[in-house]
């Protein structure tokens, strides 16, 4: 596994995200890493927020539009990210908050796709969301802070 | 002025606390970006309401997330005034700073223009009905603004020396 890291961060494209003196090489990556994350994460906690029981005008059907934008931010994610981590993998392939950001962020998707499933699976009254899919909403909100927090903590190790 | 100023504020112990604590800057980096994401997603959704998107929300129904996005501002003014505080020298003289000031002065700007002028207008615009093309300019400049901070604001440690 290690020489998997090494001999990545060997490669040149490593070292162009890594030493590129370049405003659109490492910055521009990044800068798109944290519109991902803003999207996604903005998207999915209307969403909710809206199931927790706030913004009740807002019809719960109209914001299935949302999930498709939080796709885009999603990949967006996938894609920055991984060009972040080639610049940097053996010190991010070895350090344990970034697999703890990696689990984190995985759950966040999954219940992002049960929460829809939940939602528009099959039609229910959007006044009386159950507890079920009020629990899933409720940790999907917590547990993208803690993403944030797990990727604020990357720059410090 | 700038150079008082600075050395006024690094004798404070907020400056002295979130410079020294191994905790104080990155918790108000983690708390910042909270806010950064629930003001995309509060103004984001909306900017797409006044731009003419999701007609089949009424735009006083919209207004309803209208205060998760002022909590996300409210996170940031504080973190961000934490930041300042706290090493004010990597701020004052560096461009990327001015910039995000400029364009947060331009959203500021914008949607007190906007709440005068349309207010009223804007609160009984019904679900489905055409969307004014003020409302549409309103919403553009909104999210613009909004992400022309973003990209100042991590443009800090690139265009200046901010970490």
């Amino acid at each position: 596994m290690m020489e998997l890291l090494q001999a990545l961060e060997g490669s040149a494209f490593s070292a162009w995200v890594r030493e590129s003196p370049s405003i659109w090489a490492y910055p521009t990556i990044l800068t798109l890493h944290t519109v991902g994350l803003g999207v996604l994460v903005g998207a999915n906690w209307m969403v909710d927020l809206r199931v927790l029981g706030f913004a009740r005008a807002i019809p719960v059907t109209v914001l299935s539009r949302a999930f498709p934008i939080m796709w885009a931010g999603f990949w967006l994610n996938a894609v920055t990210g991984a060009v972040l981590f080639a610049g940097d993998p053996t010190t991010k392939g070895t350090t344990a908050v970034f697999m703890w950001k990696l689990v984190i962020v995985a759950v966040g998707v999954v219940l992002m796709i049960a929460l829809k499933r939940k939602l528009y699976g099959r039609s229910i009254d959007d006044r009386t969301a159950s507890a079920g899919v009020r629990t899933l909403a409720a940790t999907s909100l917590v547990l993208w802070i803690a993403a944030i927090a797990a990727g604020r903590w990357m720059a410090y190790v | 002025m700038g150079e008082a100023l600075v050395v006024w504020l690094k004798s404070t112990w907020i400056s002295h606390a979130m410079t020294t604590s191994q905790w104080a800057w990155p918790v108000s980096e983690a708390f910042h970006f909270v806010g950064l994401a629930l003001l995309i997603g509060g103004a984001g959704l909306i900017d797409l309401r006044l731009m003419g998107f999701l007609k089949s929300i009424s735009v006083s129904a919209v207004m309803q997330v209208r205060k998760w996005a002022a909590l996300g501002i409210a996170i940031n003014v504080v973190t961000g005034v934490l930041f300042f505080v706290g090493a004010p020298d990597q701020y004052i003289g560096n461009p990327a700073w001015y910039g995000k000031l400029l364009f947060l002065l331009v959203a500021i700007v914008n949607v007190v223009i906007f709440e005068t002028t349309q207010g009223e207008r804007m609160l009984r615009l019904p679900a489905g009905e055409k969307t004014p093309v003020s409302f549409k300019l309103a919403g553009a400049v909104s999210m613009a603004s909004w992400f022309l901070v973003l990209y100042f604001g991590r443009m800090l440690p690139f265009l200046g020396n901010a970490f």
